[in-house]
C-alpha cells in the first residue's frame, strides 16, 4: 500500500485557502440561526394557538355569564367599587419585534377616570418608545454589517404589564412595568398608589409624616451598611437622599418600599433595589 | 440537544476544517465549490445537530454530511454542465480510469460511490464499518467497492486487511 502512503500525502498536501476559516463561522452562525429559528418557530406556534384559545374562551365568558364577569372583575376588587383591571391587553409580533401589552385601567373611584387616562397616556408613550429603540437598534444594526440572517435571531420584545403590589380597603399600589428587551434591555416601572378616601395619589410625606426625607434616608443608610459592598457608595454615585420622585409602593404590610431602577444606587446584577421603611 | 454538545460539536467542525475542506476539494477539484460545500455541510450539521444522537458517532455523522454534499453537488454540476463534444475524449465513453497519473489523480477519476469508499479508507483511514456509518450503505456494499476500487486502481490486494 505505499502507493496510498503517496496519495495520502498528495492529499494532504492539498492546499487550504484562508477564507476556510471564515466559511466554517459563517456555517456554524447560519446553522446555528436556521435551528434556532425552527425551533422558535415551533414554540410561537403553540404559544399563539393557546393563547387565542384562552382569549376565545375569556371573551365568551365575560358575554354570557354575568357570574363569571364578575368572578374575572374580582381579582382586583378593592372597596367595592374601586378596580384595577387589565383594559387593554394584546400580543403583536412582526419579523422585527413581538409587542406584549397588559395595561392597567382604573374604575370605581372619583380619579378613576384621570388616573386610567394617564396610565394610557403611559402606555402608548412606553409602546412607542419601545418601538422607537428596536427602530434605531436595527438601522444601527445593519448600518454595522449586521445581516438579515443575524436579525432573524433577534427576539425583540417591547412588553408593558402591571403588578398590584398591595390592596386595602383605602389604598392601592400598583406598578406599571415597561421594558424593552434587543441586545441589551432597557426597563422602566411606574409606581401608582392610590389613596381612595382623598382620591388623589399618596405621596410618601402622607405615610410616613413631614420628616419623611430624614425617615427614608435613615432607614436606607443602615440597611446599606448592613453589606456595603452591594451598593455603589458616594464617590460611585450612589445613594444619597430621598425626593418627590422617589419611587414607592405599599406593601402588603401597609408599609412603603422605595424602589430605585436598575443602575442608580448599586450595579445592574442587583436588579431594581427596594428598601422597606419601617414606620 | 443540550447546550454543551452545540459546543462540542462546533469544536469538532473548526478542528476538522482542513480535512473536511480537503475531502470536499478531491470530490470536486475547485476551490470555490470546495469552499461552499464545507460551509453547506456545517450549516447543515448544526441545524440538524438534534438528529445526532450519539455524540461518539459525531465524526462519521458529519462525514456523511459532508459527502453527501460533494456528492449532491457532483450531481447537479453534472445536469447543467455542457461539454462540447470534440472536448471529450475517448476514454470518457468508457470507464474513467486514466491509466496514468498519481495514483491520488487516478482515486478522483473512479465513480463517486467507489471513489468515497477508497478515500475514506485511505485518506481519513475510517474502518470499513465506520465507512459503512458515513455513506449509509451496508458492510457488504462498502467492501465490494472498496475492492472494485481497488482493482480498478491496479493495486494489489492482498496487505489490504479488514480493520
Amino acid at each position: 500500500m505505499n502507493g496510498f502512503k503517496q496519495a495520502k500525502e498528495e492529499f494532504n498536501s492539498i492546499p487550504v485557502p484562508e477564507e476556510l476559516q471564515d466559511r466554517v463561522q459563517s456555517g456554524i452562525q447560519e446553522g446555528k440561526a436556521r435551528r434556532r429559528k425552527a425551533v422558535a418557530a415551533r414554540r410561537w406556534r403553540r404559544t399563539a394557538c393557546t393563547t387565542a384559545a384562552c382569549l376565545a374562551l375569556v371573551i365568551a365568558g365575560l358575554n354570557l355569564n354575568p357570574t363569571f364577569a364578575a368572578a374575572a372583575a374580582d381579582v382586583p376588587v378593592l372597596g367595592g367599587l374601586f378596580q384595577v383591571l387589565t383594559v387593554r391587553s394584546f400580543t403583536d409580533q412582526d419579523a422585527d419585534r413581538t409587542v406584549e401589552v397588559e395595561q392597567p385601567g382604573v374604575t370605581g373611584g372619583d380619579m378613576a377616570e384621570q388616573v386610567s387616562a394617564e396610565i394610557q397616556k403611559l402606555v402608548d408613550e412606553k409602546i412607542a418608545e419601545g418601538e422607537q429603540i428596536v427602530a434605531d437598534y436595527k438601522e444601527a444594526f445593519f448600518a454595522t454589517g449586521g445581516t438579515e440572517e443575524e436579525w432573524a435571531l433577534h427576539d425583540n420584545k417591547v412588553t408593558v404589564t402591571y403588578e398590584i403590589k398591595s390592596q386595602t380597603d383605602t389604598t392601592v399600589s400598583f406598578v406599571v412595568d415597561s421594558a424593552v428587551s434587543i441586545a441589551n434591555a432597557y426597563q422602566e416601572q411606574t409606581y401608582y398608589n392610590l389613596d381612595l378616601a382623598s382620591g388623589r395619589e399618596l405621596t410618601l410625606a402622607d405615610v410616613l409624616g413631614e420628616d419623611w426625607v430624614s425617615i427614608c434616608n435613615e432607614s436606607i443608610q443602615a440597611q446599606i451598611a448592613e453589606d456595603p459592598d452591594q451598593y455603589f457608595d458616594a464617590s460611585m454615585g450612589g445613594f444619597t437622599t430621598v425626593d418627590e420622585s422617589t419611587q414607592f409602593y405599599l406593601d402588603e404590610a401597609g408599609e412603603p418600599v422605595v424602589v430605585f431602577a436598575p443602575y442608580t444606587v448599586a450595579p445592574g446584577a442587583m436588579g431594581t433595589v427596594e428598601f422597606t421603611i419601617s414606620k | 440537544m443540550a447546550q454543551w454538545m452545540e459546543e462540542r460539536l462546533v469544536t469538532f467542525l473548526v478542528e476538522e476544517q482542513a480535512r473536511s475542506y480537503r475531502l470536499a476539494y478531491s470530490y470536486l477539484h475547485n476551490r470555490e465549490e470546495a469552499l461552499d460545500a464545507v460551509q453547506t455541510a456545517v450549516c447543515r450539521a448544526l441545524e440538524k445537530q438534534d438528529s445526532l444522537q450519539e455524540p461518539d458517532a459525531m465524526r462519521t455523522w458529519f462525514y456523511r454530511i459532508l459527502v453527501n454534499t460533494c456528492t449532491d453537488m457532483l450531481r447537479r454540476r453534472k445536469r447543467v454542465s455542457f461539454v462540447p463534444p470534440e472536448m471529450l475524449d475517448a476514454g470518457s465513453y468508457e470507464d474513467p480510469l486514466p491509466a496514468d497519473g498519481s495514483l491520488a489523480e487516478r482515486v478522483d477519476g473512479l465513480p463517486p460511490e467507489i471513489q468515497t469508499v477508497v478515500k475514506l479508507r485511505f485518506y481519513e483511514e475510517m474502518s470499513l464499518k465506520e465507512i459503512s456509518a458515513v455513506t449509509g450503505w451496508p458492510l457488504s456494499t462498502v467492501k465490494t467497492r472498496l475492492y472494485t476500487g481497488l482493482k480498478k486502481l491496479r493495486i494489489a490486494l492482498e496487505s489490504e486487511e479488514e480493520r
